[in-house]
């Protein structure tokens, strides 16, 4: 038994050696911070989030940033949450400003006003971000709104009206081809209209769910018509399809985010038209979407050495220069003050075209609230495009579910 | 593209070995105490089969037991988004989580019971339609034709193919305008279908998808059942007189009933938990393809009900134990196991 006990201890030696040395590299090497990141491949904005990665490791040797891709923008979210329960939350998030709400809820993320200089951003881009008067994150850009794209081949003048809109879709309607395509599936698609029709999902209050309005059953009715009486848009649609059909020419407009900017302007290049989606003919209200951005968002914990590498990357990666390169390959509305004054956002027509839509868009509320309306419209509406329930019961059966849904946050 | 760098590689290998460290550690720190408790102290006769246990105990403790308890005390907790780090404990959180599972929507609008009934349809729907279709092809194979290996090959492939690769699949096969099935469908002249939009065509699409996942395992299993049957009964029925729908009758349907009982066990508790199909294939989170397991994960980690959820849990695992336990005393299917 001795012999037992000799490869024991021999057993543990070898694990402190093999344990050992994980301490001291932290200790006397380079302090490095984990970034999670929604950016996606589709345009190229996951390689532009690794390049600027890599070119900030290359100029600090003792500050590095190493950058991780939960999955999509919800998968972020959960994991996020999941992640700093169990006590491993990333150093520094890259996020849309939706997630502020349940974040700041959670006891998730810190404040930035004391961190960084924020007068130097956008102030309609840290509107999107504020809660109880603090500020929850940096914007790295603005905007993040919809807006109609149509290819000028088949529509050489935007439509100025929805009736026009309706008009110039039936003509482009044929066996092959549809007038207009949209993401049918989520009601962020939905809510530019909701506002054409004089609707908002909050009361006055910004909290209390109103989705049984006369707005809303308008809107419904709008989009069932739109669908059913002039057949303008496929019958199923999600964002891939819309996007899939409106880059092969099969759609002749489509209702998008500005993130596709910079790869339909690589197919379409000047045949590409960026307007505002098209004024409600029956209220004489442009129709307006959620603008918000993307955001830097600081866990709770991060603190020290790790801190303050994460201060320097968020200022590197909203400096001028890196923010007009954002302009140039990403064709994202910066939310640096000074870029936006660069030529080259000035200048690019469909820049223009996207800054001109922001105009008439509303910022998306980041309340906790607005998680419960998001999931309480989107069965509706699709139900609605289904037609399998009428606009009045699914705004009714919406308002029922928003606030059951507000009751489970208490 | 920040590709996998040999800095990459030697970081993560450093974590995984501080880890193993650790576990090395704390197993040898285990052993020894074991081995002079136990050996030296005590003088046990089982010392060593201990020892050589210890290792897996501790692993199931830390992988099985703790999540189980870590569970049940959610149960008793109100943690939400709001009290996400200082929850409140008490039977009064845990009558309450349990009062709103069967009083409120566990979802946004369905309640529990429509849900469950829901579930035990989509179960019933499964199981039987694997049997039956599993019991067809077993008994086309299981005769002399030429390329019966291909054949077999071709429909084991199913199974052969990892799962949620197959759902991805099927997936984009229900898309409205790209999809095959619906390509086909206007082929032939008939309408596409919204099978992920419309609640009848997407639990169909979700049903759909798992039959063609799970009839090849119940068509091996049964063909399996079927080889072990000795032609010598067959060839008695013959003698007798029987016809074809006798000896499958009276011959082979109980012969494979020692088979066929665990794997419809089984399969009705694998489908009732099973996640990836009605997940994945429900990608607009219809509620109306929802089960009960696809709503839990929803309660949890879409809407943040994390005491409820667990409660949530606890309910769907009550169910299923009294499933087992009736089941197993009706089939007696243990009975192997207590008699040796």
């Amino acid at each position: 038994m001795k012999k037992v006990v000799v490869v024991l201890v021999l057993i543990m030696a070898a694990a402190m050696v093999i344990g050992g040395g994980q301490g001291e590299t932290t200790a006397e090497g380079p302090v490095t911070i984990t970034l999670w990141t929604k950016e996606g491949e589709a345009d190229n904005a996951l390689q532009w989030v690794y390049d600027l990665a890599e070119g900030f490791n290359q100029i600090n040797s003792n500050q590095q940033v190493e950058v991780v891709k939960p999955g999509d923008v919800e998968a972020l979210r959960e994991d996020f949450q999941t992640a700093s329960l169990a006590g491993t939350a990333p150093d520094l998030l890259w996020t849309v400003n939706d997630h502020a709400g349940p974040f700041t809820a959670a006891d998730l993320i810190q404040p930035v006003d004391g961190l960084f200089d924020l007068s130097k951003y956008v102030d309609a881009a840290l509107a999107a971000v504020k809660l109880d008067g603090r500020t929850w994150g940096v914007p790295i850009n603005n905007g993040n709104h919809l807006m109609l794209l149509y290819n000028k081949d088949l529509v050489p003048q935007a439509p100025a009206d929805t009736e026009e809109m309706f008009r110039v879709a039936q003509r482009l309607t044929t066996a092959d081809r549809y007038g207009l395509v949209w993401n049918q599936t989520e009601p962020f698609w939905m809510v530019p209209w909701l506002g054409g029709f004089g609707g908002s999902v909050f009361a006055s209050d910004g909290v209390t769910p109103t989705l049984n309005t006369k707005a809303m059953r308008d809107t419904l009715q709008f989009l069932y018509d739109m669908k059913y009486k002039y057949k303008i848009v496929p019958k199923e649609s999600d964002y891939n399809g819309a996007d899939s059909l409106f880059k092969e020419g099969k759609a002749a407009m489509i209702i998008n985010g500005d993130w596709s900017l910079g790869a339909y302007k690589e197919i379409f290049g000047d045949k590409l038209g960026v307007a505002r989606i098209p004024k409600v003919s029956s209220t004489g209200k442009w129709p307006a979407p959620y603008t918000s951005g993307v955001f830097f968002m600081v866990p709770k914990e991060v603190s020290g050495a790790k801190l303050d590498v994460v201060k320097a990357f968020v200022n590197f990666v909203t400096n001028e220069e890196n923010q007009v390169q954002m302009v140039r390959s990403l064709n994202r509305l910066p939310a640096l003050k000074v870029a936006l004054d660069e030529t080259i956002v000035k200048n690019d027509p469909f820049l223009k075209g996207s800054a001109d839509q922001m105009v008439v868009g509303t910022p998306m509320p980041t309340v906790l609230e607005m998680r419960c309306n998001w999931d309480s419209m989107k069965p509706e509406m699709q139900a609605v495009l289904n037609d399998t329930k009428s606009p009045a019961d699914a705004a009714a059966a919406m308002q029922r579910a928003a606030e059951a849904c507000v009751k489970t946050l208490e | 593209m920040s590709g996998l760098t040999g800095k990459i590689i030697a970081r993560s290998l450093g974590q995984v070995g501080s880890t193993l460290a650790f576990l090395i550690l704390v197993i040898a720190v285990v052993e020894v105490l074991l081995y002079l408790i136990l050996g030296k102290a005590l003088k046990h006769r089982y010392t060593l089969p201990y020892m050589l246990i210890a290792p897996a105990a501790i692993g199931l403790a830390l992988l099985v037991i703790y999540p189980i308890g870590y569970e049940i005390r959610l149960a008793f907790s109100n943690m939400s988004l709001r009290s996400f780090k200082n929850p409140e404990f008490g039977l009064d959180q845990a009558w309450r989580n349990f009062r709103m599972i069967f009083t409120q929507p566990v979802l946004k609008q369905a309640m529990f019971f429509p849900l469950f009934l829901r579930t035990i349809l989509w179960t019933v729907i499964q199981v039987t339609s694997h049997v039956v279709f599993g019991m067809c092809l077993a008994l086309l194979l299981h005769r002399p034709m030429k390329l019966r290996g291909v054949y077999q090959a071709l429909i084991i492939v199913p199974w052969a193919i990892p799962q949620v690769i197959a759902v991805l699949t099927w997936r984009n096969e229900f898309h409205f305008e790209y999809g095959f099935i619906n390509i086909m469908l206007t082929r032939i002249g008939l309408n596409a279908v919204s099978w992920k939009t419309n609640p009848f065509w997407n639990f169909a699409a979700v049903n759909l998808t798992n039959i063609w996942l799970g009839v090849p395992f119940m068509m091996v299993i049964i063909l399996g059942g079927l080889q072990s049957i000795s032609k010598s009964y067959y060839e008695a029925a013959e003698i007798d007189g029987a016809s074809g729908w006798m000896r499958f009758h009276s011959v082979t349907l109980p012969l494979l009933q020692p088979v066929l009982t665990p794997a419809i066990i089984l399969g009705t508790i694998w489908t009732f938990n099973l996640f990836n199909v009605p997940f994945l294939i429900n990608q607009y989170e219809l509620e109306t393809s929802d089960i009960l397991v696809t709503a839990l994960f929803r309660a949890a980690f879409e809407y943040n009900r994390y005491g409820f959820a667990a409660a949530f849990a606890l309910v769907i695992f009550v169910i299923l134990f009294v499933f087992s336990v009736a089941y197993i005393k009706l089939t007696g299917g243990l009975k192997g196991v207590y008699e040796r």
